[in-house]
C-alpha cells in the first residue's frame, strides 16, 4: 500500500478505535502532534495504550514497553514510518 | 437533613431543563426497555464526551450545570449512588477478554466500567478536589449517597454538596435482569403498567442530581428525613413507616398531602405498596411514577427528583395518580416510599422549605 | 460528637486466616505473593498473585455455607467478619439493633466469575445459580440477610480506597447519631477482570512488587477482606469517671482522624494534590502536627505512578517522614479490601507497639530518596497514619491512635 493512502486509512483507524467521533480523517494533518492541547489532538495516557493496541491488531506490531510506544506515537507521520518499518500483517 | 437548591434530571421523559420539563407526555416504552432521552452535553468537550459510558455522561450531564449554578462556592463534596456503574463498558472489557484471550487489550473500557467514573470525572471536570464518594448498594445506593450528604450537611451546613443518583441500562445487564424474571415477559407498554398482574417491570435507566446544603434560604424543598431498611416481610415493612410516621411527622405536627411511591407494576411486590398505603389515611392521594421512567437501582433519585418539581408547584400528572384523595395543586409535604425488589425499602420525607 | 473506637477486627489474607497468623506473618516478614496459583486465567503461573490459603470450597466447608450463588468474595468477607463479631463480644441482640449499621466495600463483587457471567449474560432462558451474584452489593446483601442485620446496610466502592471509605462511612454514622456501632471493612478476590485491567494499563510487575524502589516495575494483585468493629463512646471505657463513658467494653484504638479529597487528575494516575490534601485533612481532623505521626502504612503498590508521587507528598507535608512501609509486599493489592486489611494492621502496630518490615527493598527513589522500613522492630506508637488512593482520583487518609 502506498504511504499516502495508508495515513488515509490510519487516521481512519485511529478515529474509529479513539471513538473520536467529531473529527473526519481529513482534519488530521499529518504531523499534528497526537497527544497535548493547544495545536495536538489531545490524546492522553490511556490513548497511547489503545494506540499500541491498535498497532498490534491492525498492523501485527508488539510494543511491550508504553515509554518505548510513546517515541513512535507522535504524529501520523511517524506512526506510518514505524508501520512500514515493522508491520507484519 | 437538607435543602435542595438546585436539581437536574435526564431520564426516558422530557425532564432535562435546557428542553423545558414536561411529565404530561408520558413517552411510551419501546421493546419493554425505556431509554434516557440524552442532551446534547454542550458542558462536555468531544474529547472526553467520545470515551464516556453512558452512565458517566447522564451523571456528568446532570452535575456540571448544577456546579456552575454554585458558582464560586464549589461543592464541598461530591456524592454518587450508582448501582452498577459504567455497565456498558465492563461488558466491552470482558468481550475483549474473551475474544482476544487476555491478550493485547485496550484499558480505555476497563476504567470507564468502575462504578466511581461518575464521580471522578465529575471532578475532574470541575477541578473539584474535596470529598469525593460513590455509593453501590444496590437498590439503596441512592439514599445511602443522600444519607452521606446529609451527614456531611450536618457537619458543614453552609456547604454545597453534590449528590444524585445514576444508573444505566446495558444490554448485558438487561439479559442479565431478564433471566431474574425483574422485567416483564410478555410485551407491554408503560402506560398499562399498573393494569398486569404478572412477575417483573419495565427497565429504565436515568440520572437526577441535586445542589444541597443546610441553608433555607431560596431553597427549593427541604429533605426531612431518610430510613432504608431490608425485608422481606410486609409486616415489618409496614411497621417501619408507623415509626416513619411518628417519629418524622406526626412529632412535628406535620401530615402527608402526598403519598408519591415506586409501585411498578411487579405483582409479586404490589402487596408490599397496598400494605403502606393501607397504613395512612385514605384521603391522603397516591402517585407512582415507574411507568415514566422505568425500573432501575437508583431510580429512587427520579423519584425525588418529582418530588422536588412537586413542591415546586408542577401539577401532578393525571397519569401519575393511582388514588385521588384530598388533590391539591401544590403539594407540600410528600411522603415517599420506594422498595427495590420487595428485599430494599427506603421511606423519604420532602417538604416545602419552611415546613 | 462521639469519639469512635475499635472493639473488634478480623483479617484474611494470603498471609493469614485471622489476626494471629496475619500479625505473625507480618512479624517475621512472610511475603504471600508467589507465581504459583490455580486461579483461572492464562496469567496464572506467568504473573505473582496474592492468593488467600483456603480454596472457594475450603472456605464454604468452614463456614458451613450451603447457599447457591455465593461468591468468592463473599466467602472471604464472611470469614472475617465472623472473627471481627466474636472478638468485639458483639452479642446477637446487637447484631441485629436497628442501631448497628453494616458499610462493606468491594471492587470485584461476583465478577471474580466472569466466565460465568459471560455465560448468563449470552442465555435466552436459565441462568446460573449466581446471577443475582454478580455486582459489589451482592456481599452485603447476603451478610445482612446472613446475620438478619436491621440496620444501615451500604456497599462502597471508590477503587482501592473502597474500604478506607467504609470505615471513614461508619464512623460518621456513629457521630451523627445514625447508628450506635458500625461493622466496617471490605473484601474482593482475585479476577480475569481485574487481572487483564490492570494489565492492559501495563503496571502489572512480572515480578514480585518491590514498593518505593528505584526498580520497581507494578503491582502484584491479592485478594483478601478485613472487618473492624465501630463503636461510639458509650459503648467503651475510656478513662476515669466523667470522662463521657458509662459502658465497659475493651478497645483497641480510637480512630481520631480522616479525610477524603479527589486528585482531580486523570482517570488512572495521581498527580499529588488529592494525598496531599487527604494526608494534611487527617491530620488537621485529629489535631495532630505532622511530627506526631509516628508510622505511616503507606499506600505503595509498587507502581511507578504511586510511590513517586507518594514518597513526594510525603516529603512534603512531613519534611522528613515518619517510619513507613507497605503491606502490600506482603500481601499484594487487595483493592476493595486493601483499605480496611491495612488499618487493621496500622492497629497491631499500636497494640503491640512494633513496626513491620517492608519486603523486597534494595535501592531508594534517586528523586526522594526515601526508604521504607525494612526491619521489624518495636518502638513507642502513639498515632498510624494509613493511606489508600485509588482510581478515579479518590484518595482516603485514616489515623489510629492508641488507647
Amino acid at each position: 500500500m502506498e504511504t499516502v493512502q495508508l495515513k488515509h486509512q490510519l487516521k481512519k483507524q485511529i478515529i474509529e478505535f479513539l471513538n473520536l467521533t467529531s473529527l473526519t480523517p481529513e482534519q488530521i494533518k499529518d504531523d499534528q502532534p497526537l497527544f497535548g492541547d493547544g495545536e495536538g489532538l489531545g490524546l492522553d495516557s490511556i490513548d497511547s495504550l489503545e494506540l499500541i493496541v491498535l498497532l498490534n491488531r491492525e498492523f501485527g506490531i508488539v510494543i511491550k514497553d508504553p515509554k518505548e510506544g510513546r517515541k513512535v506515537l507522535v504524529d501520523v507521520n511517524t506512526m506510518v514510518a514505524y508501520i512500514e518499518k515493522n508491520r507484519t500483517k | 437533613m437538607f435543602y435542595i437548591h438546585q436539581t437536574a434530571c435526564i431520564s426516558p421523559q422530557q425532564t432535562f431543563s435546557g428542553t423545558g420539563i414536561d411529565l404530561s407526555r408520558e413517552y411510551e416504552s419501546a421493546d419493554n426497555r425505556m431509554k434516557a432521552l440524552e442532551p446534547a452535553y454542550p458542558g462536555i468537550p468531544d474529547n472526553i464526551l467520545r470515551r464516556m459510558a453512558k452512565a458517566v455522561r447522564m451523571g456528568v450531564g446532570t452535575a456540571l450545570p448544577l456546579i456552575r449554578t454554585a458558582g464560586e462556592k464549589m461543592p464541598e463534596g461530591i456524592i454518587i449512588g450508582t448501582a452498577n456503574g459504567g455497565m456498558e463498558e465492563s461488558v466491552k472489557f470482558l468481550k475483549q477478554i474473551v475474544g482476544y484471550n487476555e491478550e493485547m487489550l485496550t484499558p480505555g473500557n476497563f476504567v470507564q466500567s468502575i462504578p466511581n467514573a461518575i464521580s471522578s470525572q465529575i471532578s475532574l471536570l470541575s477541578k473539584n478536589k474535596n470529598y469525593n464518594a460513590t455509593h453501590v448498594h444496590r437498590g439503596l445506593a441512592f439514599e445511602n449517597a443522600a444519607l452521606d450528604a446529609a451527614m456531611q450537611v450536618n457537619e458543614h451546613p453552609g456547604n454545597y454538596y453534590l449528590v444524585g443518583g445514576v444508573d444505566e441500562m446495558a444490554s448485558f445487564h438487561y439479559n442479565l435482569e431478564y433471566l431474574k424474571d425483574s422485567y416483564k415477559k410478555e410485551g407491554i407498554s408503560n402506560r398499562r403498567l399498573y393494569e398486569t398482574d404478572t412477575p417483573g417491570s419495565l427497565a429504565g435507566e436515568g440520572g437526577a442530581m441535586f445542589l444541597v446544603n443546610g441553608l433555607k434560604d431560596q431553597a427549593l424543598a427541604r429533605l426531612q428525613a431518610l430510613v432504608t431498611f431490608h425485608s422481606e416481610e410486609e409486616g415489618a415493612v409496614a411497621g417501619r413507616l408507623r415509626v416513619f410516621l411518628e417519629r418524622h411527622l406526626a412529632s412535628g405536627g406535620l401530615a402527608p398531602d402526598l403519598f408519591l411511591t415506586g409501585e411498578n407494576g411487579d405483582q409479586r411486590i404490589t402487596h408490599f405498596y397496598r400494605a403502606n398505603e393501607a397504613v395512612i389515611d385514605d384521603n391522603i392521594p397516591v402517585a407512582r411514577f415507574k411507568h415514566v421512567c422505568g425500573e432501575y437501582p437508583t431510580a429512587a433519585a427520579f423519584g425525588l427528583w418529582l418530588a422536588c418539581q412537586l413542591v415546586g408547584g408542577l401539577p401532578l400528572p393525571g397519569h401519575m395518580v393511582k388514588r385521588a384523595g384530598i388533590a391539591s395543586a401544590n403539594y407540600k409535604t410528600i411522603l415517599f416510599y420506594n422498595t427495590y425488589k420487595g428485599q430494599q425499602h427506603s421511606y423519604m420525607l420532602l417538604t416545602a422549605p419552611s415546613l | 460528637m462521639s469519639r469512635v473506637f475499635i472493639t473488634g477486627m478480623g483479617v484474611i489474607s494470603a498471609i493469614g486466616v485471622n489476626i494471629p497468623e496475619n500479625r505473625k506473618a507480618l512479624a517475621t516478614g512472610q511475603c504471600g505473593i508467589t507465581k504459583g496459583t490455580s486461579f483461572p486465567s492464562r496469567y496464572a503461573g506467568e504473573l505473582p498473585f496474592a492468593e488467600a490459603p483456603l480454596s472457594t470450597e475450603e472456605l464454604k466447608e468452614k463456614l458451613t455455607i450451603r447457599d447457591a450463588g455465593v461468591t468468592r468474595t463473599t466467602l472471604l468477607a464472611l470469614h472475617a467478619l465472623e472473627e471481627a463479631i466474636l472478638d468485639a463480644g458483639l452479642s446477637d441482640e446487637e447484631l441485629v439493633s436497628s442501631d448497628t449499621a453494616l458499610i462493606g466495600a468491594s471492587t470485584v463483587g461476583g465478577m471474580c466469575l466472569m466466565d460465568e457471567m459471560y455465560r448468563d449474560a449470552h442465555k435466552t432462558s436459565g441462568g446460573s445459580e449466581f446471577l443475582a451474584s454478580y455486582d459489589c452489593a451482592s456481599v452485603n446483601m447476603f451478610l445482612q440477610a446472613h446475620f438478619k442485620m436491621n440496620g444501615i446496610v451500604n456497599t462502597i466502592n471508590t477503587a482501592c480506597s473502597s474500604s478506607s471509605n467504609a470505615i471513614l462511612y461508619g464512623a460518621r454514622l456513629i457521630k451523627n447519631g445514625f447508628a450506635k456501632r458500625a461493622i466496617v471493612g471490605g473484601a474482593d478476590s482475585l479476577s480475569k477482570f481485574t487481572i487483564n485491567g490492570f494489565n492492559a494499563l501495563h503496571i502489572l510487575s512480572p515480578e514480585v512488587c518491590t514498593p518505593f524502589d528505584r526498580d520497581r516495575q507494578g503491582l502484584n494483585l491479592g485478594e483478601g477482606a478485613a472487618f473492624l468493629v465501630l463503636e461510639g463512646e458509650e459503648a467503651v471505657a475510656t478513662g476515669p469517671a466523667g470522662s463521657g463513658a458509662t459502658g465497659d467494653k475493651n478497645f483497641y484504638a480510637e480512630l481520631t482522624g480522616y479525610c477524603n479529597t479527589n486528585d482531580a487528575y486523570h482517570p488512572s494516575s495521581l498527580a499529588g494534590d488529592g494525598p496531599y490534601l487527604a494526608m494534611e485533612g487527617a491530620l488537621s481532623s485529629a489535631g495532630l502536627q505532622p511530627g506526631q505521626i509516628d508510622f505511616i502504612n503507606a499506600h505503595g503498590t509498587g507502581t511507578e505512578n504511586n510511590d513517586a508521587v507518594e514518597s513526594e507528598v510525603m516529603q512534603r507535608l512531613f519534611g522528613v517522614p515518619p517510619a513507613f512501609s507497605s503491606a502490600k509486599s506482603n500481601i499484594g493489592h487487595t483493592l476493595g479490601a486493601a483499605g480496611a486489611v491495612e488499618a487493621v494492621y496500622s492497629i497491631l502496630n499500636l497494640v503491640h507497639q512494633e513496626i513491620y518490615a517492608g519486603l523486597n527493598f534494595t535501592h531508594p527513589i534517586p528523586e526522594t530518596g526515601l526508604h521504607p522500613v525494612v526491619t521489624y522492630r518495636r518502638m513507642p506508637i502513639h498515632h498510624v497514619m494509613s493511606n489508600s488512593f485509588g482510581f478515579g482520583g479518590n484518595c482516603t487518609s485514616l489515623i489510629f491512635s492508641k488507647a
